[in-house]
């Protein structure tokens, strides 16, 4: 039995990882501006950090390389994989499409025909297969390491809150690099970033204790990502006139969505706990 | 199902591995620039030449196992022969997939290193490694269940006999016009390939292709015990 100091442990090992890849990344953002080649190699190496912090917490502490979450456990559990695939996707469809519809603006949606939802669908489908792999780098490190210490220290809901919150800011480099030293453009865009992760968090979260398996989680964060430029994309075809703004029902689309899966998969988290046996 | 994914690892380790390299193959090419081309051919004939590397590797995986005993055994096991080849279908998988990854890893690099020296002109290349990735694994869905149905070397030949037949067939229909065949496919390829309908093509074959290899699966399933009874040793 793991004693809550020794998950507190382990836990502060990764941690320091990983916060001291976010450290070299912005003490290199001077030579990486400077050069594409320098960028790209440090860019990569990052986007791995959380499963190399992963690895490097079990080393050091000795713990192994056991109940890594990387079977793929599809018998019983494809259903769960779909869903990983499809949530995001009706998630932001939600996000983006409602407040048109709810505004009357339906006109703008000529680019949704049944062809092109068809097939950005299925195309989606198809590269999440044999492209998602790459997420690994990072879910390996949250959902199959970070989650496993959290929640015994900080129960379900901390887990969800804190992993959120360091998930978010773990983008923050990748943000400053991208806005190029604008500092306060780099923190609003870490911000509202680090909201949505922390509510589609808690659907990874319970994918993965689900499934016992890091994969679904792979498949949501691609879907996560992926599914939000493929519906811009259909928008951008239909007749949006350039000064559009819906005002105030975008904004609360803009997170209502997220909010009803995280309490949703809030309390499936909490059901699938109560039952669970207690072990001495 | 852990020890069969051990066995796989013990075994394939090199082949698994492979998949990096063969990723990094078109960043090889780069010094025989001069001979080649531009950089955008180098790197288009070079993912092609790592295309055929990685499918030559890949069914490197499939060696070994036609034997008579390990069949009956794996039969005899909890997981049953459905396991073992659910494992092998999952290895090749992720092989394609590590592939995949390794090559566009490296592509990405290339492309900065370029752009670092000046070169500005650099094509993206991924809609010819991704429609690539989508017929290697159609073509490991057909070559798994012949070398499982007819063991290793057998498996190949037979393949080819079939694969010879069925383009003779095809060939004899197209040039003796049987049943305005070539009129008929024609036109169906005009339409297919025309303007809006190409990308749907593509992806209804990418998905397709993905159920094929899942029913590739299902058919090794049915015929894996058929062809250890056949296989020599």
């Amino acid at each position: 039995m793991t004693t809550k100091k020794e998950n507190a442990k382990r836990l502060g090992i990764f941690l320091l990882t990983v916060f001291a890849f976010m450290l070299i990344f912005v003490l290199c953002i001077k030579p990486m501006n400077a050069s594409n080649t320098v960028f790209y190699i440090i860019y990569m190496i990052f986007s791995f950090s959380p499963a190399i912090a992963s690895l490097i917490a079990r080393a050091v502490t000795k713990e192994g390389f056991r109940d890594m979450k990387l079977h793929l456990n599809l018998s019983g559990n494809f259903k769960w994989y779909l869903l990983a695939f499809g949530l995001p996707l009706i998630c932001f469809s939600a996000k983006f499409l409602l407040p048109v519809i709810i505004s009357g603006h339906t006109d703008w949606l000529s680019g949704f025909t049944t062809q092109n939802i068809l097939s950005s669908v299925f195309m989606l489908a198809a590269l999440t297969a044999v492209q998602s792999i790459g997420l690994i780098g990072e879910e390996l490190g949250w959902r199959g390491y970070m989650n496993q210490k959290i929640e015994p220290l900080l129960g379900t809901v901390g887990t969800c809150i804190v992993g959120g919150i360091v998930w978010g800011l773990w983008h923050l480099p990748m943000d400053i690099a991208g806005c190029e030293g604008a500092m306060s453009d780099a923190f609003a865009m870490c911000g509202g970033r680090m909201i949505q992760l922390t509510l589609f968090g808690v659907f990874l979260m319970w994918l993965t204790k689900k499934t016992d398996s890091v994969f679904p989680a792979v498949i949501g964060h691609y879907m996560f990502n992926e599914s939000q430029g493929a519906l811009a994309n259909l928008l951008y075809q239909g007749s949006i006139p350039e000064n559009a703004d819906l005002g105030v029902i975008a904004d609360v689309f803009e997170y209502l969505p997220m909010i009803v899966v995280a309490a949703v998969f809030m309390i499936m988290l909490f059901h699938d706990n109560s039952r669970t046996p207690k072990t001495a | 199902m852990t020890g069969l994914v051990y066995k796989e690892w013990k075994q394939n380790r090199w082949f698994i591995l492979s998949m990096i390299l063969c990723g990094a193959l078109p960043t090889v090419f780069l010094f025989e620039k001069d001979i080649i081309g531009d950089i955008n051919t180098v790197r288009t004939f070079g993912t092609i030449c790592a295309f055929l590397v990685a499918g030559g590797l890949q069914t490197m995986v499939l060696r070994g196992d036609d034997r008579k005993l390990w069949g009956y055994w794996i039969t005899s096991t909890s997981g049953g022969c459905k396991g073992f080849l659910r494992v092998k279908y999952e290895m090749v998988f992720c092989m394609v997939v590590l592939f995949m990854f390794s090559l566009q890893m490296f592509d990405g690099l290339l492309c900065a290193a370029t752009f670092d020296i000046g070169t500005t002109e650099i094509k993206d290349l991924s809609n010819i490694s991704v429609p690539l990735i989508f017929v290697q694994l159609l073509l490991r869905a057909i070559d798994t269940p012949f070398t499982l149905r007819y063991g290793n070397k057998k498996g190949s030949l037979i393949k080819l006999i079939y694969s010879l037949v069925f383009t003779i067939i095809i060939s004899v229909m197209i040039l003796t016009n049987f049943c305005n065949f070539s009129v008929a496919l024609f036109e169906t390829a005009e339409k297919l390939f025309s303007g809006d309908n190409l990308s749907m093509v593509f992806v209804v074959f990418s998905v397709s292709v993905l159920v094929i290899y899942y029913l590739s699966y299902r058919i090794s399933c049915r015929i894996y015990l058929k062809g250890v009874e056949q296989y020599d040793h």
